[in-house]
């Protein structure tokens, strides 16, 4: 059910992670204000939101990399903070940095993250070929990591991560500054874990990654769950309402002020040269949208039409764009 | 503890393939004891040459006569006195036949018996070096121990002593052999040579570099994130630490015992006995690697890291006598004494004067008092690049 976020219900065993009432300050910043979810096996959960909504304070606090202010984290039915060695074992953390050594191979990555897991001997070895077959770099596992690209590396990250075959893969913008080649390689590794029983948080701004590949999404602004659900579900919060986006230049300003007024438009986003504008029934408002907008000055050059999908669920609930 | 030496073992290998340790902690200090060796090493191996001195001195004057003798009896480099008259001494020394002229007047001796004033006449050469000056603090000596019969006749004649007793004590007393003596020994400090002070100062400066190579990782691992995931791993966070802290003290182990081997080698220098140097070395490398841990807390950046390493190495070698000996009395002096830089070389300068274990308990209080510190104040000191 689509909502505002509330404490899960239910005992916390049956779910991989329930986040309960996370608060994280930095000085006078609240960058995690009262955070509540819950992941159950093999669902994908994301947390949408622009840079800086918190989405990262937020998994640092569900790895246990950070504490929380106030609030508690279980993971597999253990409690998690930064000492917490118990709930570690059952997640694997993937960080938007490249977290992999540039002098080491591939092979010499994998290793190390998997003894510091606790796996040795041959289990490890044949756990290491199939993460490489996994992440297509098996005729690079010997190379050093600093001759990969920057797909290749994410690609190691992710491995990094799944290694140790963890009940919570945590990823963190795993898809920032890939090519769209190694993007849908990592969408399509996601999608397999998830398709294997393992349990997904994925953070990302990118709109269409969340609604690929998560089961339930939480949009996530100023340090809070705005709304959470599937992705019908938070439609829904639209109110069936549609959007038309104009692009233009000239009197933007006073094209704003000026569509306002029209009883079809319910709101009105003005971002540079562009007008987003919710109004009801698109098709039979979008003539007078156009007719105010070119007589008070704008030229238009592009007048889009615009089925409510997740970035009109954030605009709608936070009056922003999600690219802001 | 598994987990200790895989983070351990990994960090070495990183080390040991990017070179820099390599690099920064032997080569670049080795070469720097090259040439620092040439250049401020040399200035204390003074070769003396052979002096000439043109001397004139009255036939069948005994007195007169130890002059000259005690002039040949110098030992440290060549002195020929050639007996001439006055006249043909002052011309040796303006023609450079000779460096030194020395004229002493008839009747000296005589003189000297009777507490009378005599007057010697010395003329050096142009160019007349440390030879010459050695030599005239020589002829100062002997005329100090004649003026003592000067003394004994100008105290007896009062006294209504026989002038022929007089004479003869006036003369025992110019020639007696002093009562008093000076034995020179060795103490065990402060022992090194100049091309020791500077291959132990060397070693001293560049361990502050090289164990930066092991916590210093600690604000990498920071900035290229894999600090987030080392954190995620199924252990201790301290363990993290733990292991930076082993890497630094395994590098500056190997790396100053390297340096300090190669330097005594290339350099003839002999820092004494192995266990009490061994056991210098691990105090120092204890004491430099808790400054990194101060350094790691209080840096955000690896840049700032660096920048805050190299400030601190460089006062501190500088300060220890890494270059050039400081000398400082007061406050200052005691400042730079618990400089544990200074205390590695203090320490080194013992065993190198013969000092065993029990002999080197100062620089060793004072380079673990300084590991304990610095320790300490990393506790204590806001982590400002933890903040994620």
């Amino acid at each position: 059910m689509a909502a505002e976020s509330s404490p899960p219900s239910g005992p916390a065993h049956e779910h991989v992670l329930v986040a309960r009432d996370l608060v994280r300050r930095y000085g006078d910043l609240t960058a995690v204000d009262g955070v509540s979810f819950h992941i159950d096996p093999g669902e994908t959960y994301g947390l949408l939101g622009p840079n800086g909504a918190g989405k990262t304070t937020t998994i640092s606090i569900v790895a246990g990399l950070i504490p929380a202010h106030a609030g508690t984290v279980t993971v597999a039915g253990r409690p998690m903070g930064p000492g917490e060695v118990g709930a570690k074992r059952s997640i694997g953390l993937v960080p938007q940095d490249l977290a992999i050594y540039p002098e080491l191979t591939a092979r010499e990555n994998l290793a190390f993250f998997g003894r510091l897991q606790g796996m040795r001997g041959k289990p490890l070895t044949r756990r290491i070929d199939e993460v490489l077959d996994l992440i297509a770099l098996s005729d690079r596992a010997k190379d050093a990591t600093k001759e990969f690209s920057g797909g290749m590396k994410r690609r190691l990250n992710i491995g990094i991560g799944l290694l140790h075959a963890p009940t919570l893969l945590i990823l963190d913008e795993p898809t920032v500054g890939v090519d769209p080649q190694s993007r849908n390689a990592i969408l399509e590794s996601v999608e397999a874990l998830s398709g294997g029983g393992m349990a997904v948080l994925y953070t990302t701004h990118y709109m269409e990654e969340a609604e690929r590949l998560c089961d339930r999404i939480a949009i996530v602004d100023s340090g809070r769950i705005q709304a959470e659900g599937t992705r019908s579900e938070l439609i829904t919060l639209t109110g069936g309402l549609d959007y038309i986006r104009l692009t233009g230049a000239g009197e933007i300003g006073a094209a704003a002020t000026a569509l306002r007024g029209l009883d079809a438009v319910v709101q009105v986003v003005a971002d540079r040269h562009v007008l987003t504008l919710t109004v009801r029934e698109a098709p039979t408002a979008v003539a007078g949208v156009v007719t105010t907008a070119t007589a008070t000055g704008m030229t238009l050059s592009e007048v889009e039409i615009v089925r409510p999908d997740l970035e009109s669920v954030f605009l709608h609930l936070t009056g922003k764009a999600l690219r802001d | 503890m598994r987990q200790l030496w895989t983070m351990t073992a990994s960090d070495l290998r990183q080390r040991v393939r990017d070179k820099s340790v390599i690099i920064f902690g032997l080569v670049v200090p080795l070469a720097l004891m090259f040439v620092f060796n040439l250049t401020i090493g040399s200035t204390n191996d003074i070769a003396l040459k052979p002096l000439t001195i043109a001397a004139s001195v009255p036939a069948d004057d005994a007195l007169a006569a130890t002059l000259v003798t005690a002039l040949t009896q110098v030992d440290s480099f060549a002195i020929t006195v050639d007996k001439v008259s006055a006249d043909e001494a002052g011309a040796r020394v303006r023609s450079a036949k000779a460096q030194l002229a020395v004229v002493v007047p008839d009747g000296f001796g005589d003189a000297v018996r009777q507490g009378r004033a005599a007057v010697i006449d010395v003329t050096e050469g142009d160019g007349s070096g440390i030879e010459t000056d050695i030599a005239l603090s020589v002829m100062r000596g002997v005329l100090d121990h004649l003026s003592a019969s000067a003394v004994v006749v100008n105290a007896g004649l009062p006294s209504g002593v026989a002038p022929d007793r007089l004479g003869a004590l006036a003369e025992q007393a110019a020639t007696a052999t002093p009562t008093v003596r000076l034995t020179e020994g060795k103490a065990s400090t402060e022992q090194l040579s100049t091309s020791g002070a500077l291959v132990a100062g060397q070693a001293g400066l560049f361990l502050l570099f090289t164990v930066g190579f092991g916590v210093l990782g600690l604000v990498a691992e920071r900035e290229q994130g894999t600090m987030a995931r080392l954190r995620s791993m199924p252990m201790r966070p301290g363990l993290i630490v733990a292991a930076k802290g082993l890497v630094s003290y395994i590098l500056g182990v190997v790396a100053t015992t390297v340096l300090l081997t190669v330097g005594a080698r290339f350099f003839d220098v002999s820092f004494g006995s192995p266990t009490a140097v061994a056991a210098l070395v691990l105090c120092a490398v204890a004491a430099a690697t808790s400054l990194m841990f101060i350094i790691a807390r209080v840096a955000r950046t690896a840049e700032q890291a660096s920048i805050a390493q190299s400030i601190l190495a460089l006062v501190l070698g500088v300060a220890g006598g890494a270059f050039f000996p400081l000398a400082a009395t007061g406050l200052a002096g005691r400042l730079l004494d618990l400089n544990p830089i200074a205390a590695f070389t203090q320490g080194l300068g013992i065993t190198a004067g013969g000092g065993g274990l029990a002999d080197i308990g100062v620089p060793v209080a004072i380079m673990l008092g300084f590991a304990v510190i610095g320790l300490a104040l990393s506790r204590l000191v806001p982590d400002r690049g933890r903040e994620l």
